[in-house]
């Protein structure tokens, strides 16, 4: 064991890594750091540090998702596209039954504030269309239910959803050419609500993954 | 209901080293150097093995003077037997085809 800058650096990193460590394992923090020590060799001193670093930051991930905030925050998440789903049937059904007034109403929460300017995509809209994006929301709403209710499965119908959303937005993409009207000109509002779809995702699959062993 | 076993092939591996000697304690270490896991992957196993009862860890004083004390494993008794389940020749096999897949 010496003194150089390589080790220097992973007694830095250990450091770190028992400090990302949750509270509640901050005997594993002690536990890895002391173990360090009895590595000769630096390289491999420096790569133990490295792994516990990404250890310590796996486990403090873990222990947030646990949280009640976090299970909160991503409820509000996943409630917020089933409504995202939920806005163009409930648009296009408003405008088709007349009632304009709501139409309007809606209308000021698109791109460009007038539901009217959406009137040739609404048209060339078939039927089907709208149900399959009511489909997507309602499998979010499910996928919500059932990990506030800490159910298994809740991934399922969450990427159910996403793939609706898809096969949806594909479609709407093809209506959007044909009539010549962009519903959401701005590319980063439509990346941004797929990233978000995705990080919902991937946070739903860390909090509700199998972490057990056995399970009887 | 059955029991149901979730585990990973890096768990396999360390619960095959922890079974080789299973009454003798053994050192992060050692478990890495003997399975080939990194600690980033070790550690998280342990963590877990621990907190579903299968692994008893406890702190020791170091061998060498002058050296902060360490965290020994082993497994505990349903550990073992948890271990001998899965360690099965049939789990072996289902690891190595994954293995070959992958």
């Amino acid at each position: 064991m010496t003194n150089a800058p390589r080790r220097r650096f992973a007694q830095m990193l250990m450091r770190h890594a028992a400090y990302v460590m949750p509270s509640g394992g901050l005997d594993w923090g002690s536990a890895m750091q002391n173990e360090m020590q009895a590595i000769e060799d630096d390289r491999t001193a420096l790569r133990w540090a490295i792994g516990c670093v990404i250890a310590g930051y796996n486990e403090r991930v873990n222990a947030t998702l646990q949280t009640w905030y976090a299970r909160w925050a991503l409820a509000c998440l996943i409630a917020l596209l089933a409504l995202r789903e939920f806005f163009a049937p409930v648009l296009i059904f408003t405008y088709r039954m007349q009632y304009l007034g709501l139409a309007h109403f809606l209308g000021l929460r698109t791109a460009g504030d007038d539901y009217r300017r959406l009137i040739p995509v609404m048209d060339a809209t078939p039927a089907w269309l709208p149900i399959l994006w009511a489909a997507a929301g309602l499998m979010y709403l499910v996928a919500l239910w059932r990990m506030l209710h800490r159910k298994d499965g809740s991934i399922g119908p969450f990427f159910l959803a996403f793939a609706l959303d898809l096969a949806g937005a594909v479609t709407a993409k093809s209506i959007e050419i044909s009539t010549g009207i962009v519903v959401t000109p701005n590319l980063l509002v439509r990346a941004a609500g797929e990233v978000l779809t995705l990080f919902a995702g991937f946070l739903l699959w860390r909090m509700t993954r199998k972490k057990t062993l056995a399970a009887s | 209901m059955g029991r149901r076993a979730i585990h990973s092939r890096q768990t396999d591996r360390l619960l095959e080293a922890l079974l080789q000697d299973p009454l003798v304690w053994q050192h992060g270490y050692a478990l890495m150097k003997q399975t080939g896991l990194q600690s980033g992957t070790l550690y998280p196993v342990l963590l877990r093995l621990c907190d579903q009862g299968l692994l008893e860890a406890e702190w020791r004083e170091s061998d060498r003077p002058g050296k902060p004390p360490r965290h020994v494993y082993r497994l505990t008794s349903s550990g073992r037997a948890f271990a001998r389940d899965q360690i099965t020749p049939e789990h072996k096999e289902a690891g190595a085809l994954l293995g070959a897949k992958a």
